[in-house]
């Protein structure tokens, strides 16, 4: 899952930056309204933390330009202001969810993950494939009710894959969402985790959910 | 009592008292003049018929039919006709009299003796009026007759009471329609002032958006909405000030707690190495320190904004203030290779505190660094011009842009770019100085181009 926070703050959004790689997603940042809104259009974010007050560009005006662009990734504003027209502007301008500064992080993270969700369609708040359940509040993953430990980066592998179940992924998708770096260049690393990850949720089980697409990517599944 | 209601009665009784005075002037004046004129017929009749009885020598006895076939003047007399005696006893009548017997009253007869003309009025039984005229005829000294023409009173009277009805029933009806019209017009008059108690109350409410919309019109009430719409629209914008002032020092202290609140949540979230915590506690110490820059700011704005901040009013030397603040900020460019020098200084005396003028100063210098590029070189200049000090301070930073110059003295206001370049900074020290300088009855002054340097002059009335 990877995440642009467009915030000109610069501990702000250190602070928020490191809060979400903690959760295993990939963030992005960028302080400059202008610019933020280029890298939004470009690349393909997850999500979208939007400070409303930015130079460059106002952040009202960057989303209704995302918006108007038909770039559908949810977005999360960000207000020093708690006025509620500036709420209400946000909100009809395109924005999905939004925290009044000071936020608690636990909130901004809570948001976060029910905004990801949306997207993906999942109802109850865990994602499920055949019996390999993923909790993303607490970031539990169980196949047969069974617990399966994961490393972060695992983690952040399984979630992107479940959120997109039955979908085919290009490891290049796979570089984008999930590390931080561009990947391009080595995507075996990626083929390295699928197969810690395949080690861990499908051996020793009679259905295999992770599988290979040759040529193209990754896929997983219930059969 | 309403505006309106009293204003018509006002108008309703000095029309009632012209109107009163009016038509009473009118009865006297017509009143007079009818009798005036019956008098004048009578003088006229009774002078014909004196000629008449001198020139023929009428004696006592004469019938009138005689009379008037002698005199057919008198016969066309609308007068009424009567010679008497000496003695006071009617000798000839004429026959319009009927059978009114009018006797020659006493006052008349002792006037005829000493042979003067009477005029009387007189009022018979039966209510008619008569005006009499009785003048004696005298011949070689002694009285011979006496001549009474009488007219009736009638008609006057008459003309006299249509006109009294005339007046009693017009003038009451004039007065209705007089109130009437400036019951209307008074309330059309105040329509306006309704319009504007109106609107008054709407901003009251808490709507400053309201305006009159009375005509432009440069009677009273056009001068009263006109001043009235200023007056809000002074008002509006000062409360507009106030609300972007608290919106913007709110923001711009939810941002230094926003930073304490994520990191320290952040940092607790789960055990850390000690040098992560260090860190943390670090940054909060930053965020304090800038918060409290931001409260004291802002704490001596609204005691300035309150009067309550003193400025004492002593001798001060700025060339020496310039020369002490320069080497206190030599060691603020150090740390980025920002050379502070000093330029030509005039010898400069002001009147003024000290305290608040080396802050205006200290301010204006720790701008210049802070805004200068590492390398860059900021001046200090001081002039004597016209019976002003002009002291400068002039950098090579990153500039302001022409549109951004208006706003830098408002309240919180930072540029992009400042914002950028520089991450302290709460947006209220030119705020401050420009009232420092206010307050010494100078003026601020900005020249700068952007990405190239500025140039900030205070002028000062100089001794």
């Amino acid at each position: 899952m990877r995440i642009l926070v467009v915030e000109d703050e610069a501990k702000v959004a250190s602070f928020i930056r490191r809060a979400l790689e903690e959760e295993s997603y990939a963030v992005d940042v960028c302080a400059d309204g202008a610019r933020g809104l280029d890298l939004a259009r470009a690349g393909c974010y997850d999500l979208v933390i939007l400070d409303l007050m930015l130079p460059g560009m106002p952040g009202l005006e960057v989303l209704k330009a995302l918006r108007k662009e038909q770039v559908a990734a949810p977005v999360l504003i960000l207000t020093a202001r708690s006025e509620l027209d500036q709420k209400v502007k946000g909100l009809d301008a395109g924005a999905d969810d939004y925290l009044t500064k000071p936020f608690a992080i636990e909130e901004l993270l809570a948001r976060v993950r029910v905004l990801l969700r949306r997207g993906s369609g999942e109802a109850a708040g865990v994602l499920q494939v055949d019996d390999l359940v993923l909790n993303p509040a607490t970031r539990e993953v169980t196949r047969g009710g069974k617990r399966i430990e994961l490393t972060a980066k695992e983690y952040a592998l399984l979630e992107y894959l479940m959120r997109n179940a039955g979908r085919v992924l290009t490891r290049p998708m796979i570089a984008e969402h999930v590390w931080n770096q561009d990947f391009d260049t080595f995507t075996n690393v990626i083929d390295v985790y699928v197969n810690y990850l395949r080690n861990k949720i499908d051996r020793g089980q009679e259905r295999k959910l992770l599988q290979t697409v040759r040529g193209s990517g990754y896929t997983l599944k219930a059969e | 009592m309403p505006l309106r209601v009293r204003l018509t009665l006002w108008y309703g009784t000095a029309l009632a008292a012209i109107l009163v005075v009016f038509g009473g002037v009118l009865y006297a004046m017509l009143a007079h003049g009818l009798r005036d004129q019956v008098d004048r017929s009578l003088d006229e009749a009774a002078s014909v018929a004196v000629r008449a009885l001198e020139q023929h020598r009428v004696g006592p006895f004469l019938p009138f039919e005689d009379l008037a076939v002698e005199f057919p003047e008198l016969a066309v007399l609308d007068k009424s006709f009567q010679i008497f005696s000496p003695a006071g006893k009617v000798t000839i009548q004429s026959p319009n009299l009927g059978r009114l017997d009018i006797p020659l009253s006493r006052t008349a007869l002792e006037a005829a003796l000493s042979g003067r003309a009477t005029f009387e009025s007189a009022r018979f039984l039966d209510g008619s009026s008569f005006r009499l005229l009785s003048v004696p005829i005298i011949l070689d000294g002694a009285l011979v007759n006496i001549i009474q023409v009488g007219t009736s009173l009638r008609s006057v009277e008459e003309m006299l009471h249509r006109l009294l009805l005339v007046l009693l029933v017009s003038l009451p009806a004039a007065l209705a329609v007089a109130l009437g019209g400036g019951w209307f017009l008074a309330g059309r008059a105040l329509r306006p002032v309704e319009a504007i108690t109106q609107a008054a109350r709407r901003i009251a409410a808490g709507d400053l958006t309201q305006r009159l919309t009375v005509a432009h019109s440069p009677d009273e009430i056009g001068r009263l909405a006109a001043t009235f719409n200023n007056m809000i629209a002074r008002l509006e914008a000062s409360f507009r000030q106030v609300r972007q002032f608290s919106a913007d020092a709110s923001h711009e202290l939810r941002t230094p707690l926003t930073v304490m609140k994520g990191e320290t949540e952040l940092a607790l979230r789960r055990a850390r190495p000690a040098e992560d915590y260090k860190l943390v506690m670090e940054s909060t110490l930053e965020e304090i320190d800038r918060m409290a820059q931001i409260v004291d700011e802002l704490l001596f704005l609204s005691r300035a904004d309150l009067g309550e901040v003193r400025i004492e009013s002593q001798p001060v030397r700025l060339d020496a203030l310039v020369e002490d603040i320069q080497r206190q900020a030599v060691v603020l460019g150090q740390e980025q290779e920002i050379q502070v020098m000093v330029g030509s200084v005039a010898l400069v005396q002001v009147q003024g505190d000290e305290l608040r003028l080396r802050e205006l100063l200290l301010n204006l210098v720790d701008n210049a660094v802070k805004y200068s590029r590492p390398g860059g070189k900021v001046e200090i200049a001081l002039a004597r011009y016209a019976g002003m000090a002009r002291l400068s301070v002039t950098d090579q930073g990153i500039g302001i842009s022409v549109e951004a110059q208006t706003r830098i003295f408002d309240r919180f206001y930072r540029t992009d770019d400042a914002r950028a370049h520089a991450k302290k900074g709460t947006g209220l020290g030119l705020s401050i100085c420009k009232w420092i300088v206010e307050a010494h009855h100078g003026r601020i002054e900005v020249q700068s181009k952007a990405g190239e340097g500025s140039r900030f002059t205070v002028i000062l009335p100089a001794d």
